[in-house]
């Protein structure tokens, strides 16, 4: 491990890393464009010089790789001067148009400016050098060339990890800009991605901007709902509204991105009729609201006389896999332990077969559910059902008699969406007592003989269990509006009022439990759920 | 549709033989599709990434690098006129304004006839034979207003 | 005074393989093919050799970086693209002495096991081409090129590659990057093209006049090439001489060569009664020197560098006291603005920038302020870039600017 000395400060840095990664490592910013831990080092912006002792040019640091005993200055005049010199060069053709630029406040342009610059500026506008502006590149990215500082990371995005080239250099010197051929829209399912890498103003959301400045963003850390993979992200929000959804940086999954359909899921989730209040059908068979108490009294009397009267076998606790772990948990607690239920499935597609199955090399997997891996370990899939076609048929034969159904709408539609919820449809139809949890309201619901009004992604604190196997923990970022609670509250409540004594009060005791006893949790604790996600011991 | 002629494809064969890699071939087949249609358009650049399994927009990327490759239509005879040190030094605008002044047309044009167009360049390595320049792939040098004027009177014809 | 390159350059026909064999062509690459590789390396070295396409760097220790037995082939590339403003001699080496330089590279090839090479020329050249495809056609009919050269068990392929209009293609990586088919953006060293180079295999990259020194290295051998010239500037150097002298030209001259002797006697002086003014020794990208400082400089690496300017690609540029310096500067500042590949930021903004500024204060509508502003963009640029063209921009601007600042300053009112 070579030693190194940053700033006066010796540091053991690993064999290979870039002076620019160890500073990062050793936490000093230094500044830079084009430099991104997830694409091929490029060196063109040349914001990130440094000194090294007994090199007589400044340096790039994402350029030099360390070695013993590297003297380096990040801090001195010397690299001050060149810093300031590399800015103003940046900003002399720079339309700085920022009180209408959406990128204020997350712009390196502004940021370094305030650090390195504050410079007057010494060129006239009219010899700026002017290039196009508000180029529509289809329906995730606007771009303006003017404030492109060319520092390649898009077209290296497009050229390294998706591989399709999708954007381009034209022209040369101070005339160079980026862009599609054509301006053909970008139809790549990853191009948002370039957006959150612009360090500028360049690139922007066609779906974010103008809607808000960042600074009054909230933000929090999530796992996307969209499908296996689980990729790490961020929630940012106001007063209950979702405006985007960023990636977190997690090497071990996503590294720095995110699809397109993940990116834009918060649509999905954010339009359709929620289920605000329980709703409990009535004698004339039409549904009316109740409070939680009377539908958790009602619930908890129906299947205990269900199960007496007809055995535990006739009770299916149907799930979801885009439940929390935290929720499928309780739910077959609650449904094994307080009625002895053994017949559970969550398969309306595949799931199991479809959480191995790469949609791309990319990113995107083929099962567009963020927990079919949590509901295969805690032992949802049944041999006996086969999946949602086996439930129905069971409930038709009259085998089973009542179900548990969690419902969440897809947040990454397929083709095959519709099929499935008429499934779910009919397994409720089927059932002579139905209990449905569910976020979004849809028709068939109104054969339910009990919904409750559950949250949505985005809405609760939980942990999936993405492709992997890792568990990643999401966090809260909306307070659900009325009477909706999480699905796992949901249950603690069942189970209390069913004469449980143990106390579910947060899902700090709910995942306690599931690692103690759930093979796949082994030894995972909900800390090391946060952040990137932990794989369990095997 | 645009295609190559039958000779081009011969030629285009010829030039990948030249090179271990495909790639290597890129800028030579540009000059060679220029050659076939008078400047790299949009078609062309479709055309040429298409023959040589490349997207558009790399290989429009790469055509915007270099400057003989015309990313406009230019005239039958394309006049560059070196503006470097030496040739601006021995009078090379003097040749300028004479071009522009019989034909009637501006640096970047083209006559409506579609025969000259006229465009400043750098360094054509004529330096000792200043003023120079370039029509096509054949050079003119130690030019005077009075010898621009017998060239244009020549190409006039041809 | 002893000639290397241009011994018959004026011989009627020495474009042909005829003329040029009958005058001893290819006996030196006869004799190489005898010679051991590594020995014909050595010779180089001994030589004292140096790149004659700028940068002077010694020819044999390039070629000794070269790592033998990679697994992958070793390249070979003769630059060819010849754009620096004021040189000229590469044409001349290579539209009627082509088989001069076919010979040199097919001994370069030898020596560093190559069997694949390219001349990269530039496409304004393409006339020039023409004869060096010509003379390359007659070398494969004779058996001079191609699968046994010249009935050794040694095969070698020599291709002409045509640029597309780029001067930052003479730049080695940007060459290099030029004819895999990219944007001639010059690549980040190190790695060095001597271990991953053309398809990120070993390449050496050699200027014309560098290798059409190697047959007269081979014949003569290195001592002989090491006796002509300077303790640190060995042999024989071509210079383009243009601008305000009487006899413009290519001329060969042993390496110490005074410089002043040069301009009045080989070029002819500075015509029409005028004085000379200033001189641009070794093409644009040089500092430009005044006629007090030519005094006593000799044409050779060391000594020019001691005058505070630099050999260079050898293209003079003489100016006569008529010569306006601010509105030289400009023409050079637009040149390295229109040439800057616009890679990296201290390059593409500064070269261009300040070739507004001057044309700006050429035309009258300057202020005594961009002056200054001159001298702090070339310092904001230099040594900041991936290859040495904005360095190439800043000498002509802080030499021109500091030697000749009331030209300047007459031209700003306030």
């Amino acid at each position: 491990m070579p030693k190194v000395t940053i700033n006066g400060q010796e540091f053991d840095v690993a064999e290979g890393k870039t002076i620019i990664q160890a500073a990062q490592d050793a936490g000093i910013d230094v500044p830079h464009y084009c430099y991104h831990p997830d694409l091929p080092v490029d060196g063109n912006c040349r914001m990130c010089l440094v000194d090294v002792e007994k090199m007589p040019k400044l340096t790039p640091s994402c350029t030099t790789v360390v070695s013993e005993g590297m003297v380096v200055r990040t801090d001195n005049d010397r690299v001050k001067t060149a810093v300031r010199g590399v800015l103003e060069f940046l900003l002399i053709n720079h339309p700085v148009d920022c009180p209408v630029c959406d990128q204020a406040g997350e712009c390196r342009l502004q940021d370094y400016y305030m650090v390195y610059g504050l410079h007057t500026s010494e060129i006239p506008l009219s010899m700026k050098v002017r290039k196009r502006k508000v180029i529509d590149l289809g329906p995730m990215v606007v771009l303006d060339q003017e404030r492109c500082v060319l520092c390649s990371r898009c077209i290296r995005f497009f050229d390294h990890v998706t591989k399709t080239g999708d954007m381009q250099f034209f022209g040369r010197g101070d005339h160079v800009a980026i862009g599609t051929f054509e301006d053909q829209p970008l139809e790549n399912p990853y191009s948002g991605n370039v957006v959150d890498i612009c360090p500028v103003g360049a690139l922007t959301s066609r779906d974010f901007r103008f809607k808000c400045r960042v600074w009054f963003l909230h933000s929090t850390d999530s796992v996307c709902g969209g499908c296996a993979t689980g990729c790490s992200m961020r929630i940012d929000h106001r007063d209950g509204t979702i405006f985007r959804l960023l990636p977190r940086r997690n090497v071990e999954v996503n590294r720095s991105w995110l699809c397109d359909e993940g990116r834009m899921s918060f649509h999905e989730l954010m339009g359709g009729e929620r289920v605000v209040r329980p709703l409990i059908k009535g004698r004339d068979g039409m549904q009316a609201p109740v409070t939680w108490e009377d539908a958790v009294r009602s619930i908890n009397a129906t299947l205990k006389e269900v199960s007496e009267r007809d055995g535990s076998g006739s009770i299916l606790g149907f799930a979801s896999p885009s439940a929390t772990n935290e929720a499928l948990y309780l739910f077959k607690h609650y449904l094994s332990g307080r009625f002895g239920a053994s017949r559970f499935e969550f398969r309306t597609d595949s799931e199991d077969k479809k959480v191995a199955i790469p949609e791309d090399d990319v990113l995107r997997y083929t099962d567009k559910h963020p927990n079919s891996m949590g509901a295969l370990n805690l032992g949802l899939a049944s041999e006996e059902l086969g999946g949602i076609g086996g439930a129905i048929e069971a409930a038709r034969s009259g085998r089973i008699k009542a179900g548990v159904v969690i419902y969440y709408k897809p947040l990454v539609p397929r083709p095959g969406d519709e099929e499935a919820e008429a499934r779910i449809s009919e397994l409720v139809r089927s059932l002579e007592y139905s209990v449905v949890l569910a976020a979004h309201r849809a028709d068939w619901q109104s054969h339910a003989s009990v919904v409750l009004p559950v949250a949505a992604w985005s809405e609760e604190e939980g942990t999936y269990t993405n492709y992997q196997g890792r568990v990643q923990f999401a966090g809260k970022a909306i307070q659900p509006a009325g009477d909706i609670q999480p699905v796992w509250e949901v249950f603690a409540n069942l189970l209390y009022a069913s004469g449980d004594n143990a106390l579910w009060l947060s899902i700090d005791d709910v995942f306690g439990k599931l690692s103690e006893t759930v093979p796949g949790y082994k030894d995972v604790s909900l800390g090391q759920a946060k952040s990137f996600g932990a794989l369990p011991t095997p | 549709m645009i295609e190559f002629s039958e000779e081009a494809k011969r030629r285009y064969d010829s030039i990948i033989s030249h090179y271990p890699q495909k790639r290597a071939a890129l800028i030579p087949v540009l000059a060679l599709a220029q050659r076939e249609f008078g400047w790299i358009s949009d078609e062309v650049a479709e055309y040429v990434g298409a023959l040589m399994e490349y997207p558009p927009s790399d290989v429009m990327s790469v055509a915007t690098f270099y400057t003989l490759l015309h990313k406009k239509p230019v005239g039958k005879y394309h006049m560059e006129v070196c503006r470097n040190v030496s040739c601006w030094l021995m009078g090379a605008y003097a040749c300028v304004d004479e071009i522009k002044s019989r034909l009637k047309i501006d640096v970047g044009d083209t006559t409506p006839d579609g025969r000259f167009s006229l465009q400043l360049t750098e360094c054509l390595g004529s330096c000792g034979t200043a003023p120079a320049m370039q029509v096509g792939d054949r050079y003119y040098e130690n030019l005077t207003p009075a010898r621009i004027g017998e060239i244009l009177e020549k190409l006039s014809h041809d | 005074m002893t000639k290397i390159h241009l011994v018959n350059i004026d011989k009627p026909g020495q474009a042909t393989l005829e003329t040029y064999r009958a005058g001893g062509g290819y006996k030196a690459l006869e004799k190489a093919m005898k010679m051991e590789q590594t020995a014909i390396i050595e010779e180089v070295k001994t030589s004292g050799l140096r790149g004659r396409g700028g940068a002077g760097f010694p020819t044999g220790m390039k070629w000794g970086f070269v790592p033998r037995n990679t697994g992958k082939p070793t390249f070979l590339l003769c630059n060819a693209d010849e754009s620096e403003p004021g040189t000229f001699k590469d044409r001349i080496l290579m539209e009627r002495d082509p088989h001069l330089l076919i010979e040199g590279m097919a001994i370069a090839c030898y020596a560093l096991d190559c069997h694949l090479s390219y001349i990269y020329i530039r496409g304004e050249y393409e006339f020039v081409a023409n004869t060096v495809q010509k003379a390359l056609d007659e070398a494969y009919a004779a058996g001079i090129l191609g699968p046994s050269v010249m009935g050794h068990d040694f095969g070698l392929d020599l291709f002409v590659h045509l640029g597309q209009g780029a001067y930052i293609c003479g730049e080695e990586t940007s060459l290099i990057e030029s004819l895999e088919g990219y944007r001639g953006y010059p690549r980040i060293k190190p790695p060095f093209p001597a271990t991953h180079g053309f398809l990120a295999s070993p390449t050496v990259v050699n200027n014309v006049e560098t290798l059409t020194a190697l047959p007269w290295i081979i014949n003569n051998g290195a001592a002989a090439h090491a006796a002509l010239g300077t303790e640190k500037s060995k042999g024989t150097k071509l210079f383009s001489v243009s601008g305000h002298v009487s006899k413009p030209g290519v001329y060969e001259i042993v390496l110490g060569y005074p410089l002043l002797d040069f301009i009045n006697n080989e070029a002819g002086g500075v015509p029409n009664g005028r004085k000379l003014k200033a001189v641009i020794p070794g093409g644009s990208s040089v500092p430009v020197l005044t006629a007090a400082e030519c005094e006593g400089v000799g044409l050779d690496y060391e000594s020019l560098l001691k005058a505070g300017s630099m050999l260079g690609s050898g293209g003079m540029i003489v100016l006569d006291d008529s010569a306006k310096m601010p509105e030289v500067l400009s023409v050079i500042a637009d040149f390295y603005a229109h040439e800057s590949c616009g890679q990296c930021t201290p390059c593409r903004e500064g070269t261009g920038w300040a070739a507004k500024i001057l044309r700006n204060l050429v035309a009258g509508k300057g202020r005594k302020a961009d002056i200054d502003l001159l001298l702090k963009i070339a310092d904001m640029m230099e040594g900041k870039t991936i290859c040495p063209l904005a360095d190439a921009d800043v000498m002509p601007i802080r030499s021109f600017v500091t030697k000749f600042r009331s030209e300047f300053e007459a031209l700003c009112e306030g």
